[in-house]
């Protein structure tokens, strides 16, 4: 019952201004146990406010970040599950299903993670999942002004996750729900 | 759909969240329980063990929920279970041989009722077994086991791999012995009181007052002390120390707070004993005022063990002056504690608590006043119904109170021989007929007596006086005790003479009672009026001088010594005071004043009438001052100052004894007399001597 929070690409201050409200009433301390950020948030004040929602933070860089210092991409282990983290824009073409399929092998996790699109997006892969969390604050991208706000979810329960995709769609949370089972189980191995 | 971030309460994860919470509240409670007996309750089989019971139970009683306080009620059942089991194994380890494994003669009814065994009651006697642990020793037949050790095994001859014993106290099943006994506990197992009500916010269902049932059950505890101790209720009152301060804890973990783990189990072997099933009350009876934790023996008793435990602190609680220090010594219940005494007193507590709840109370819990008055006239009747709850007492008419004052005459007359024996307030008086051994604490002083000693009946006073003028001098020791009779004797006249001025009350026939009762009361009264002596010189300081008080005084402390003038005494034995004496006392400082001012007044005049009476009485015995009688006060009492100068030191050093003490006689005697609304006079008259006290301090 570990609930990881997915969520990345606000671009606040820069092009958006604050998470959609109905989002933020969401969000409430002490529910979430991980929060992975694709990145691009901007600035150190959104990064603060993620991790008052939860005190173990992952993030990567964006193109867009001002916080030079996080990684390129990430692993961490959650359960039984290895997750990767990375922005996306280093991915080309981006969002692009293969070429992501490769850096998931490259990272070597069960489900990647990856933003710059802005659109919501997952796929099951050759055993794994990638997720695009899309842009949480509805912020315009670098292809694309429709954007609908939307974050992840995922409920990691020892070989199986639940993945909650929360969309704001004309103004009302829609929730949407994948399924994923893996088949066996990680050997952890040390970081 | 139902997703983590859910708003929707019933969502599962919704309940999902919220069980977390309650598991880590029940982890909170968990890791502080009882510290001092870490050895068993901090291991993590018994966490465990705790931890699954709260949770299942919360969790199959969602409407209550879990609240600090019941991992403490829980925690001593589960104890008491541990301890039994171990005390089998130890016994069977120990006496192997004993335990044969086949039937033994016993009948299938026997063994049938094993099975019906009420697990509260059996294990209580179960816990009596081993609170006396014996030393192991070798036997060669059973008979020479220790009877509880033969108890123990007799009851396991059975056939089966645990026997008879073995059924009822299994370790297998501890656990779910204590959830049955929890749960039990908190519902109240059909009875009237459930635990869990008094975790609950909101009032209950069937309540009739509108309160949460703990603030009902704080309510009842001073509804019961108004009762039994109506001085300490109104002092309480005063200082505004509301019941649920202290009570809240008090009954929540039923005293688990409040005593070791050892005492509390023999408090709660108590009140499991005592039967918990509803007590039906009569329809006619009010319903709208009775107080559910009174409708059944086992609530009964609760409260009683509470006002019990007051009581036992009644001295210190006596002499503090603000709410917080009270609290103080409410709340850490002190270590050494007479337990024996406190469970009697209980015990004795709770029938008239139970019939106190038989007759209806006003509804306005908040006024403590008007409880303890209908109250006191509901413990005395307790089968009429002619007086509407409601009533307030000022519309009884005159004649209810001479019926009652003869009646508390009765027994007071045949309580008159155990003068050792300490009785309570005039109040108490009515409802010691229902309470009848009473052992109070060596604060009480003896306001029975002092009851008695009704100076109206100055023939046999004087008599008795003349004859104990010897001992007068002597009765140093008396003083402690006999300042406060002497002071309550000072009272007394006071209130006589408040009544002769007021002069609305013309009970006659409460004269004649009074003189009676002073008649048979005269031994005692002799050595209250010695020792009143002693207290005396303390009021010639007080400042304010009433003339017309003056006169009356003086007229009285000529009865007193001159002669007996029997129209006199009539007048002013005048509505002799009451033990309760309110109507005739409100309709008297009525008169007089407004009730403050009336109450000083009242007080000073007390002091000061007694003073000169007494000062009269001495000189006459050993100055022949006999002229004075008429004298102003004031002249009296500078004359008289002087050459009491002695004695005078001596009634201070013993005032102060007193005040220091914690005797609380001050206190007493005040509360002996005011009762209810007395209390402002209780007050200020308090107030009065202890300015006198001081000034005397001063002058010598």
């Amino acid at each position: 019952m570990v609930l990881v929070l997915a969520l990345g690409d606000l671009h606040i201050p820069h092009r958006a201004a604050d998470l959609p409200p109905k989002f933020k009433s969401m969000l409430v301390p002490g529910k979430i146990q991980h929060i992975i950020c694709t990145g691009n948030l901007c600035i150190k004040e959104v990064q603060d406010y993620l991790k008052s929602l939860c005190p173990d933070l992952h993030i990567t860089r964006g193109e867009y970040d001002e916080e030079t210092r996080c990684p390129e991409t990430k692993t961490l282990t959650i359960g039984q599950f290895k997750l990767g983290l990375c922005h996306g824009h280093q991915v080309i073409p981006w969002g692009d299903l293969d070429s992501l399929a490769m850096l998931q092998r490259q990272l070597d996790v069960d489900i990647l993670v990856t933003g710059h699109t802005h659109q919501f997006t997952a796929y099951k892969h050759e055993g794994g999942v990638v997720i695009n969390p899309g842009s949480a604050t509805g912020a315009y991208s670098s292809i694309t002004y429709d954007v609908n706000p939307s974050f992840v979810l995922m409920d990691i329960d020892g070989l199986r996750v639940v993945v909650y995709v929360y969309e704001l769609i004309d103004g009302e949370v829609k929730v949407d729900k994948i399924d994923f089972k893996k088949t066996t189980a990680t050997t952890h191995s040390a970081h | 759909m139902d997703n983590p971030l859910s708003q929707n309460p019933d969502s599962t994860w919704g309940r999902f969240f919220r069980n977390a919470e309650l598991e880590k509240m029940v982890d909170q409670d968990l890791s502080r329980l009882y510290p001092e007996h870490g050895s068993y309750f901090q291991t993590p089989g018994c966490q465990g063990m705790l931890r699954r019971i709260l949770l299942l139970w919360c969790l199959g009683h969602p409407e209550c929920g879990y609240r600090q306080g019941m991992h403490e009620l829980l925690a001593p059942l589960l104890y008491v279970l541990h301890v039994d089991v171990e005390r089998l194994s130890e016994v069977r380890k120990l006496y192997e041989d004993h335990f044969i494994d086949k039937f033994d003669g016993l009948s299938f009814e026997e063994n049938d009722v094993t099975y019906n065994f009420d697990f509260k009651k059996f294990l209580d006697s179960m816990e009596d077994e081993i609170g006396s642990h014996s030393n192991s020793k070798k036997v060669k037949s059973l008979d020479e086991l220790d009877p509880e050790i033969q108890t123990i095994v007799l009851l396991s001859d059975a056939y089966g791999a645990e026997g008879e014993l073995g059924i009822v106290l299994s370790e297998k099943f501890m656990e779910h012995d204590a959830y049955c006994m929890f749960d039990a506990l908190m519902s109240g197992a059909h009875g009237a009181v459930a635990m869990a009500d008094f975790f609950s916010p909101s009032p209950a269902a069937e309540s009739h007052s509108s309160l949460p049932p703990i603030i009902e059950a704080s309510a009842a505890l001073y509804h019961l002390l108004s009762i039994v101790d109506s001085s300490l209720h109104s002092h309480l009152v005063e200082l505004g120390v509301e019941p649920q301060y202290f009570a809240l804890r008090w009954l929540r973990v039923l005293f688990g707070r409040e005593f070791s783990l050892q005492d509390l189990l023999v408090i709660w072997d108590e009140i499991f004993t005592a039967d918990n099933s509803q007590l039906h009350r009569d329809s006619e009876d009010d319903e709208s005022s009775s107080f559910k934790i009174l409708n059944s023996h086992r609530g009964a008793l609760i409260s009683a063990v509470a006002v019990s435990m007051i009581l036992y602190l009644r001295s210190s609680l006596l002499a503090t002056e603000n709410a917080t220090s009270c609290l103080q010594r409410l709340l850490n219940f002190p270590e050494n504690i007479n337990l024996k005494k406190i469970i009697v007193k209980a015990k004795s507590l709770q029938i008239l608590a139970l019939d106190s709840n038989v007759s209806s109370l006003s509804s306005t819990f908040g006024g403590a006043y008007n409880c303890s008055k209908s109250a006191v006239v509901r413990g005395h009747s307790l089968s009429s119904d002619s007086v509407s709850p409601k009533t307030p007492l000022s519309l009884v008419p005159d004649s209810y109170w001479e019926e009652k004052w003869r009646v508390l005459h009765k027994e007071e007359e045949l309580r008159q021989n155990s003068v050792g024996k300490q009785t309570p307030s005039g109040k108490k008086r009515w409802s010691e007929k229902v309470k009848l051994s009473l052992s109070r604490t060596e604060s009480d002083p003896s306001p029975a007596r002092a009851e008695n000693c009704k100076k109206g009946h100055r023939s046999s006073i004087r008599r008795s006086l003349l004859e104990d003028l010897s001992r007068q001098l002597g009765l140093e020791e008396d003083a402690e005790k006999g300042g406060c009779l002497g002071a309550s004797n000072s009272e007394d006249d006071h209130c006589i003479e408040v009544l002769v001025e007021g002069d609305n009350c013309t009970n006659k026939e409460s004269i004649c009672a009074a003189e009676e009762r002073c008649e048979s009361g005269s031994g005692t009264v002799v050595s209250d009026e010695n020792s009143s002596i002693f207290s005396e010189p303390a009021s010639p300081g007080s400042g304010t001088n009433d003339h017309e008080n003056d006169t009356e005084k003086s007229s009285v402390a000529s009865n007193l010594f001159i002669d007996e003038n029997d129209d006199h005494q009539q007048s002013n034995l005048e509505d002799s005071p009451l033990p309760v004496s309110l109507p005739p006392e409100d309709v008297s400082l009525n008169s007089l004043h407004e009730n403050e001012s009336s109450g000083k007044m009242v007080s000073a005049m007390k002091e000061r009438r007694h003073l000169s009476g007494r000062f009269q009485w001495f000189w006459k015995f050993g100055r022949n001052n006999v002229g004075e009688e008429t004298s102003d006060k004031g002249g009296t009492n500078e004359a008289a100052k002087s050459p009491n100068h002695d004695c005078k030191r001596q009634v201070i050093e013993s005032v102060f004894q007193q005040d220091r003490c914690q005797v609380g006689s001050l206190d007493n005697f005040s509360k002996n007399i005011l009762v209810g609304k007395g209390q402002v006079t209780a007050m200020t008259a308090l107030k009065e001597l202890r300015k006198i006290s001081n000034l005397l301090s001063e002058i010598v």
